[in-house]
């Protein structure tokens, strides 16, 4: 089913990237068919008792590299959020763009590719298959991010995540690497605690980090913004964020008994908790609030699973969930009354509750569930979280508890604010003009507004589903469950109070915030890129002279002088002058085409000399009985002659006279070069370090190659992979003399650059 | 240029390509058992390539299309056998018997090879094409055979 899943996926995926263009809106709900087969399917996995399903297979056996997918409750949960958020994004989208919008195919292709690299993130149980997929996520949310690709600000922005994500990539692969040598499997299901790993940990937690934007990591997802909304509904609230809260729950187990995992994950979570939502209370556009409060509620999560405790990591879950539902559900609104009113800036938008009704309700649910009020399932989620604040003890609970408890109050802060902002009639503000309804856009938000109340409803599910999913972090994490009346508790009251207050600082702040702030360090990123744009020049510069005789000599002087080792490793006694009279007499010929090379004055000449040498080695093929070889040889020499022929007819008919000290120097350096080669062929040969394979080589070509041409059985069979190799460099040559042949079409792209500036 | 005002030159060119490709064809089937093989067959169709374009019958085309097509190909003949649970990069071997041709062994790593010539003829006419060898084809019209 695992495999089904990702190839209907892929292959859907492929069809929209090569038709979809032609189709239209329609592509939207195409896209939307594998997404609804895999949350029907994650719902079933969740629900049923039978053991998790598993699914392998082998890359490369001696590597240990496999693709290996098990779906663990956490992934099974997961998969429902994935999905299921994909398919109300992907509907919302329909209603999102208009008909005739460009590369809805392209876009509709890469939101199926990243919900498929999703799925496959947290469906692997190989640690390798889970660095593949989370490289994938960062590639595709980058083409998403990037997809307004003519503004300059949505490039700039693409290019700041990719950087920030991708480096957090490379830690990853580095935790990786150490933790799976450390523990002796690459599977995750098999891993288990064994004792202190810090720079594993750190790594890893920085990678998460960096994937679910936290501080000072953060500065990328406001940026983000960019993208259309239907991205960053799904991308930056739902889904890709979260891959490093599940990466940080899928390793806690193995990191218990890190201190440095703890610390760094609790220094995340508590930074960007308050940050964050210290952050979205100086914001003015709609979007880029809620932006902020992802930041905020991603270091929640953070907090709760680095505490380690089990009701701590219940809470995470339960917030996991409650945060995907109300955060999807509330960007879709922004994004549709940006649609519909043309503005998302909070000092222009009035009286939409008015005008807007429906968007008005999902909104104030969604928020309200945000906020944390009853009866709502993110208040469910929130209790738990305040519960867990609570039982913390010592230090820890006034720095950690506390944090917890100010953030849940400047989270309710910035909610007040969103919501007076976007839908209160202001007095000083005229009231906006609203086009009409649509319903591809109302439905999803008012679907995913309705979810947060029917999770309330059927609270004993979404508890089951979180419980059983905190258990395999956890052990201890099976007693607790979701309350939809705790009673007057300890914890309730102070809800209560965060309520209050929260309201409260929200209500005055709206009033006192004047000035917009940007994410602090976003510059930096920036700057550092141009900074290594600006050294790579001035490197160039020096190094890519543009003399094509020093580029020469260079190369010539530093490959032979590599070969130095080989004299020393030469024996004199091994060498011999000639197998037979037919070899004598080619090398003397070689020999004269070299010389008469370097002698000539004329261009064609010399080529034409080159062509003897060529052939007087392809004659040495034949006198020693390899046949492949000097049909090779032949050919290519074939094809140089002409080659040179083409070039010379641009060039002068004899090479430009030069000061003699030059040629000699020129001279010196062939004479340096032939006797490198001489050697280090002479040494190679003379020493030999065990038996030839050849007799070996033969029989495995006849018996398993199925050819009697050894050369060439060796190149397409028994060394297939080093021809693969050498094709791709081949290629790579290929596309470099293209590109570096069309310097007219490069300036063409150059100076047809669309920018049309800022669109945020 | 000489080589373009050269009738001479031009049917020959003209004629042996045909019997070149032939001779391409040949040698792209009997690599297996005797010299020969992708690679060659690659380098023969590329000097046709290069002969044809130095006396302006023909432009360099779809150069890059070779290029990846070829790459594609062999990278698919190394990635399809991992789907059939060998190692990756595996040769099977399938023997039929055809009418006229009598009993033929057909492996994978003839189509490999295929992918091969692609890119070795991509790659010469990458080469010409850097070298400015289309430029002998702008004076004059392109031909047919």
């Amino acid at each position: 089913m695992i495999w089904l899943l990702l190839a209907t996926h892929c292959a859907v995926c492929l069809f929209l990237a090569i038709v979809g263009n032609r189709l239209g809106r329609i592509v939207f709900i195409l896209a939307a068919l594998p997404a609804v087969a895999a949350a029907v399917w994650g719902v079933l996995q969740l629900v049923s008792d039978k053991p998790p399903e598993e699914a392998s297979l082998i890359w490369v056996d001696g590597l240990d590299l496999s693709f290996t997918f098990q779906l663990s409750p956490i992934a099974s949960l997961m998969t429902v959020i994935i999905s299921g958020i994909g398919v109300c994004v992907l509907i919302y989208s329909f209603g999102y763009f208009s008909k005739d919008s460009p590369g809805l195919g392209k876009f509709s292709a890469t939101l199926l590719l990243f919900s498929t690299s999703m799925l496959g993130l947290v469906w692997s149980d190989s640690v390798w298959t889970l660095f593949v997929f989370w490289e994938l996520t960062s590639i595709t949310s980058f083409l998403l991010i990037g997809h307004k690709n003519v503004y300059s600000r949505a490039r700039l922005s693409a290019r700041r995540a990719l950087l920030i994500t991708a480096s957090g990539g490379l830690c990853l692969l580095a935790g990786l690497l150490i933790i799976s040598d450390n523990v002796g499997t690459s599977r995750l299901s098999e891993m288990s605690s064994t004792g202190s790993v810090s720079v594993a940990a750190l790594l890893i937690m920085i990678a998460a980090a960096t994937k679910s934007a936290q501080f000072p990591f953060h500065v990328w997802l406001p940026g983000a913004m960019a993208a259309p909304t239907p991205v960053s509904a799904y991308l930056h609230s739902a889904t890709m964020v979260k891959a490093g809260v599940v990466i940080v729950a899928l390793f806690s187990p193995i990191f218990i008994e890190t201190e440095v995992w703890k610390n760094a994950g609790l220094f995340f979570g508590v930074v960007s908790m308050l940050w964050g939502a210290i952050g979205a209370l100086r914001q003015f556009d709609a979007k880029l609030i809620l932006a902020w409060g992802t930041v905020s509620q991603l270091g929640l999560m953070f907090t709760l699973l680095s505490l380690g405790n089990a009701k701590a990591t219940f809470a995470a879950i339960a917030i996991v969930v409650a945060h995907a539902v109300f955060k999807a559900a509330l960007f879709m609104i922004v994004g549709e009354i940006d649609v519909r009113t043309g503005t998302r800036d909070i000092r222009e938008l009035s009286g939409l509750a008015k005008s807007m009704p429906l968007a008005f309700l999902a909104a104030l649910v969604s928020a309200a569930s945000m906020a944390g009020v009853p009866p709502l399932l993110g208040f469910a989620a929130k209790e738990a979280a305040v519960e867990a604040a609570l039982g913390l003890s010592g230090l820890e609970a006034w720095l950690i508890g506390g944090s917890i408890v100010f953030g849940s109050a400047l989270t309710v802060a910035y909610t007040v604010r969103f919501l007076i902002g976007v839908f209160a009639i202001k007095a000083t503000v005229v009231n906006t003009n609203v086009k009409p309804l649509s319903l591809g856009l109302s439905v999803p938000s008012t679907f995913l507004g309705l979810c947060s109340v029917f999770g309330f409803i059927f609270l004993p599910v979404v508890s089951a589903w979180a419980s059983s999913a905190s258990v395999q972090i956890n052990q201890k994490a099976e007693v607790y469950e979701l309350y939809r009346w705790p009673g007057l508790t300890d914890a309730f009251l102070l809800s209560v109070a965060i309520v209050i207050v929260g309201a409260f600082l929200g209500w005055k702040l709206e009033k006192i915030v004047v000035r917009q702030a940007e994410p602090l360090g976003a510059d930096f990123t920036d700057s550092l890129i141009s900074a290594v744009l600006k050294l790579a020049q001035k490197i160039t510069g020096k190094i890519q002279h543009g003399s094509l005789p020093v580029y020469v000599t260079t190369m010539a002087v530093t490959s032979s002088l590599a070969t130095i080792p080989f004299f020393f490793a030469l024996d004199a006694t091994q060498i011999y002058w000639a197998d037979n009279w037919a070899q004598s007499v080619l090398v003397v010929l070689i020999l004269g085409s070299s010389f008469t090379v370097v002698a000539l004055r004329s261009r064609l000449g010399a080529a034409i000399a080159l062509g003897f040498v060529g052939l007087g080695v392809t004659g040495l093929f034949v006198a020693h009985g390899a046949p492949d070889l000097a049909l090779t040889q032949l050919l290519v020499e074939t094809v140089i002659v002409v080659g040179f022929v083409i070039g010379l007819g641009k060039l002068a008919h004899g090479f430009p006279p030069v000061v003699a000290i030059w040629r000699g120097a020129r001279m010196l350096v062939s004479a340096f070069v032939g006797i490198a080669v001489l050697v280090s062929l002479l040494a190679s040969a003379s020493s030999p370090t065990g038996k030839p394979p050849i007799a070996d080589l033969v029989e495995k070509s006849k018996n398993q190659g199925g050819g009697n041409n050894v050369v060439n059985v060796i190149l397409t069979d028994i060394r297939i992979l080093d021809t693969l190799g050498e094709i791709t460099v081949l290629v790579v040559v290929g596309i470099g003399i293209l590109a570096l042949a069309k310097p007219k079409q490069r300036l063409k792209v150059n100076q047809g650059e669309i920018d049309k500036g800022d669109i945020v | 240029m000489i080589t373009t005002d050269s009738p001479i030159l031009r049917i020959g060119v003209k004629v042996i390509s045909p019997l070149a490709l032939l001779v391409a064809t040949y040698l792209f089937f009997a690599g297996h058992n005797q010299p020969g093989g992708g690679f060659s067959a690659g380098l023969v169709i590329g000097a046709v390539v290069v002969l044809r374009t130095v006396t302006g019958l023909q432009r360099t085309s779809h150069v890059t299309k070779l290029l990846a097509v070829g790459t594609i190909i062999a990278a698919l003949v190394g990635i399809v056998p991992v789907f059939f649970g060998e190692p990756m990069l595996a040769q099977s071997i399938w023997e039929t018997t055809l009418p006229l041709l009598g009993k033929v062994k057909f492996g994978s790593a003839l189509i490999f090879d295929f992918g091969v010539t692609l890119v070795v003829v991509g790659m010469v006419s990458a080469a010409i094409e850097g070298l400015g060898g289309t430029q002998y084809v702008s004076s004059r019209e392109v031909e047919d055979i």
